[in-house]
């Protein structure tokens, strides 16, 4: 039997301003009929040049050297109208990024239509199209009525699914899916990986999935491939290749998503520099004053239609000196809004937020001494700073509205210092642009840490981050609550994030607090069935309970 | 620190000024600028003023260009080539008051209307319909006939209709920055109004209203144009406006008197098209995806 996809010494070169950039190279990879193949890999890596070369969606600026054998044909020697009838009819891709991979302004029926509209030999019967796009939605488990929908009015995971309903369209035998779940919760994530191994089991297609995550791969498909800097570095079975992974780029990947309940990984970040011990536990009580409380907090939002929707329902939630609190809850679940109106960056519309005992003015004075003291880490650090201020101006910027004492270029040198951009002296004239992923985030710490706050409020502060620097900004957490006593609310949806570097863990769900404790008692011994069903849809599982000594 | 910003100031502009020559229409329209700005300021020292004067007047009236009158006479016996050389001078000056007369009211307008949002936005953005739905010309014509005669009247009548477009587009780009995540960091910063709309929003919008600028200018000098044209401007000083207007006048159109309708005629064309070579150069430097493939 022929591979379904068979790719011989594969070499991927962008032309650029710089010169040639050689983004694949020497990739050798094949997929039988029915079988499942993960490419896992940082951003960069070339997993996705990969993945698009199987179809020749790459931008003209690419030149592909070696084969792409797609049913035992070249697709690099294709001609137009050949590579046109092959390219959904033959290998469908699911796109990253639902939200924005399907036209707003038309409904999601026609957009499934389309393919097979394009694909038919001779012009369908409406009834006809009707009927497969019916038995499409049917088959990733929506209901047909949900053809006449706008892609709006979907939740992320329903787009995804028609994003899978339209890959599906003409009955592709290869399926390429490009970070599937990336946007997307854990318990949609867990539902949409279910649906993919479900329709390769049942349809024998085989699947390409694309993902920096390698729990997520290794709970659909039976092979794995690890990309680093445009080569494979280490291939072979999803199990052998998380129990045992040999190459260290694969125990990085691995490290950077740690199980929950795993003893290793508690208070243990992926992190290169060592973190200093944790303070004694007297000392750490004697300080546990409370410093921002939310007591009743209520936001009601209005909708088009004048509908009532509780983002935040009755919220109390405590954040005391010297520890680190995990927010987790699905989106939608009103987190976001939760830390937007704890920042006083929107009104509550009822209850109180306090600081140090204090209620947090709505204005004035008041309120610009409390910004002082609470500081906001947002989600993603590429558009968290002025892509025209330098790393000085963007750091100086909080001691500057505050006037704070001092020289000015020692407090941002030292606020970078403590953020560990090192040298900081180095980093001054940067731009933005001109700086990694991780080291943004760093300056956004830095620009928070300036004013010396006493809690940092960070709102998914690595989930736009690679796997590698994950764990170094989580060890930064970390470090600064151990040698400061810096305290901390980070929102996310990821448990193993917060089974890594948090103390308390509040679960959020339809905007009440369903369940507030230490890590040990919420992720370990779940008394909510929303806790529980979080838990469950971990692609990782929870290590056993037995493992766990405290 | 502030050697640092102003070296990263200089290499920002050299490469401005890099991307710009690339622009090879771009540098023909600054080029011819230039020029032409140098002649209309020198024009005071490289001819002679006197010879405007209409009794003085140097030669018979409408004269076919010749060996001392390059361009030919006017209905006076002045030279074409004096009265454009001189008409560039009111030109430019009040295409470019007047177009920052209407980016600066436009700028705030726009910021205004997007950083408060609410009431505020509300009623800025219905005056800034109704200027922008109100005939332009009509309402200049009408404030320049009500306001007395000058070279001041015509900028003030010209930069307070122009502004609602700028007014429109500051707003638009004013919007999308402030929906950038780094507005929130700086409010979370303790940032005041003030300090969003200073350091963030305006240098944030100035490439597009500096590049908007140069586009505002020909449209005014095409404005400034007409309404001398219509004998609304001041009648003792020369602009190609008020050239073209003696000319249809003095039956100077009619008797075949090319040489008197075409210098003012193709300076308004040449100088505009220059100002929208510069204008669109300009926007493709300071917006890289106008640029397309090359």
């Amino acid at each position: 039997m022929t591979a379904l996809l068979e790719l011989k010494n594969l070499g991927v070169t962008y032309r650029t301003r710089d010169g040639e950039v050689e983004a694949v190279k020497g990739v050798n990879l094949s997929l039988a009929p029915g079988d499942t193949l993960g490419i896992a890999g940082e951003s960069g890596s070339g997993k996705s040049t990969v993945a698009m070369s199987v179809l020749r969606l790459l931008p003209k600026s690419a030149r592909v050297t070696g084969e792409i054998m797609l049913d035992g044909e070249d697709v690099t020697a294709m001609r137009w109208g050949r590579l046109r009838a092959v390219r959904w009819a033959g290998a469908s891709v699911v796109f990253q990024g639902a939200m924005h991979a399907l036209n707003p302004v038309r409904r999601v029926g026609t957009q499934i239509a389309e393919p097979i509209r394009l694909h038919a030999p001779e012009p369908l019967p409406e009834s006809a199209v009707k009927a497969r796009v019916a038995a499409l939605l049917e088959q990733v488990d929506l209901p047909p009525a949900r053809a006449g929908a706008y892609p709006h009015e979907l939740s992320g995971g329903q787009k995804q699914r028609v994003m899978i309903a339209m890959a599906l369209a003409c009955r592709p035998r290869l399926i390429i899916a490009d970070e599937p779940t990336t946007a997307l919760d854990v318990i949609v994530q867990a539902q949409i990986l279910d649906l993919l191994g479900r329709l390769v089991a049942e349809h024998g297609l085989g699947l390409i999935m694309i993902s920096h995550d390698l729990s997520v791969l290794a709970a659909t498909c039976a092979r794995i491939a690890v990309m680093y800097q445009g080569e494979v570095v280490e291939h072979g079975g999803s199990g052998q290749l998380m129990t045992a992974p040999r190459h260290d780029h694969t125990r990085a990947l691995a490290a950077a998503f740690p199980t929950v309940g795993d003893p290793a990984s508690r208070f243990a970040p992926a992190t290169s520099t060592p973190l200093p011990p944790e303070p004694p536990e007297a000392a750490r009580r004697e300080r546990a004053d409370v410093l921002l409380a939310a007591r009743d907090l209520r936001v009601v939002f209005r909708d088009r239609t004048g509908g009532r929707i509780d983002a935040v329902a009755g919220v109390d939630l405590q954040v005391r000196r010297d520890e680190i609190v995990a927010l987790v809850g699905q989106s939608g679940s009103g987190k976001t809004t939760l830390a937007r109106t704890l920042l006083a960056l929107r009104k509550p519309t009822s209850g109180t937020v306090t600081y140090a005992g204090a209620p947090v003015p709505a204005s004035g004075a008041g309120l610009k001494r409390f910004r002082r003291q609470v500081q906001l880490v947002p989600q993603d650090p590429a558009s968290a700073l002025n892509p025209r201020h330098t790393v000085y101006e963007a750091v100086a910027e909080g001691p500057r509205i505050h006037r704070l004492p001092g020289d000015e270029r020692e407090i941002v040198v030292a606020a970078l210092e403590a953020a560990e951009l090192r040298p900081a002296e180095a980093f001054l004239g940067r731009l933005p642009h001109e700086l990694s992923g991780g080291q943004r985030q760093r300056v956004v710490i830095a620009g928070a840490l300036a004013l010396r706050p006493g809690v940092l409020v960070a709102d998914e502060p690595v989930a736009s981050l690679d796997a590698s620097v994950r764990g170094e900004i989580l060890g930064l957490l970390l470090r600064l609550r151990r040698e400061l006593g810096l305290a901390a609310l980070v929102i996310t949806h990821d448990l193993g994030l917060a089974w890594t570097i948090a103390d308390r863990v509040a679960v959020m769900h339809r905007g009440r607090l369903v369940e507030v404790g230490t890590v040990a008692q919420t992720l370990l011994e779940p008394r909510h069935d929303y806790t529980k069903s979080l838990l469950a849809a971990l692609p990782g599982g929870v290590a056993a309970r037995a493992q766990i000594q405290f | 620190m502030s050697a640092i910003t102003r070296q990263r100031r200089r290499a920002a502009l050299a490469g401005i000024w890099r991307e710009f020559t690339a622009d090879r229409g771009g540098l023909a329209g600054l080029a011819v600028l230039v020029v032409v700005v140098v002649l209309a300021l020198l024009a005071p020292v490289i001819t002679d003023a006197a010879e405007l004067d209409v009794i003085h007047a140097p030669g018979l009236p409408l004269r076919p260009p010749s060996g001392r009158f390059p361009l030919g006479t006017d209905v006076d016996g002045r030279s074409v080539l004096l009265l454009t050389l001189w008409g560039a001078r009111i030109s430019l000056l009040v295409g470019v008051s007047a177009t920052v007369l209407s980016v600066v009211i436009g700028t705030i307008a726009g910021i205004a209307a997007a950083h408060f949002g609410g009431w505020v936005s509300g009623i800025l953005l219905r005056f800034t319909d109704f200027f922008l739905v109100l005939p332009s010309l009509v309402l200049a014509i009408a404030l320049s006939s009500v306001l007395p005669q000058g070279v001041a009247t015509i900028i003030l009548a010209i930069g307070v209709t122009s502004w609602p477009t700028t007014a429109r587009l500051v707003r638009a780009q004013t919007l999308t920055i402030e929906s950038r995540p780094y507005i929130e960091r700086a409010k979370a910063l303790g940032g005041g109004h003030l300090h969003i709309v200073g350091k963030h929003v305006l240098p944030g919008v100035l490439p597009l209203v500096l590049a908007n600028t140069t586009l505002v200018v020909g449209n005014s000098i095409i404005a400034e144009a007409t309404l001398s044209f219509l004998g609304l401007g001041d009648p003792s000083v020369v602009s190609w406006g008020s050239m073209l207007q003696r000319a249809l006048t003095s039956g100077a159109v009619t008797g075949g008197a090319w040489w008197y309708l075409v210098p003012p005629g193709a300076a308004i064309v040449v100088i505009v098209l220059c100002f929208t070579l510069v204008g669109r150069a300009l926007e493709t430097v300071l917006d890289p995806r106008l640029r397309g493939t090359r």
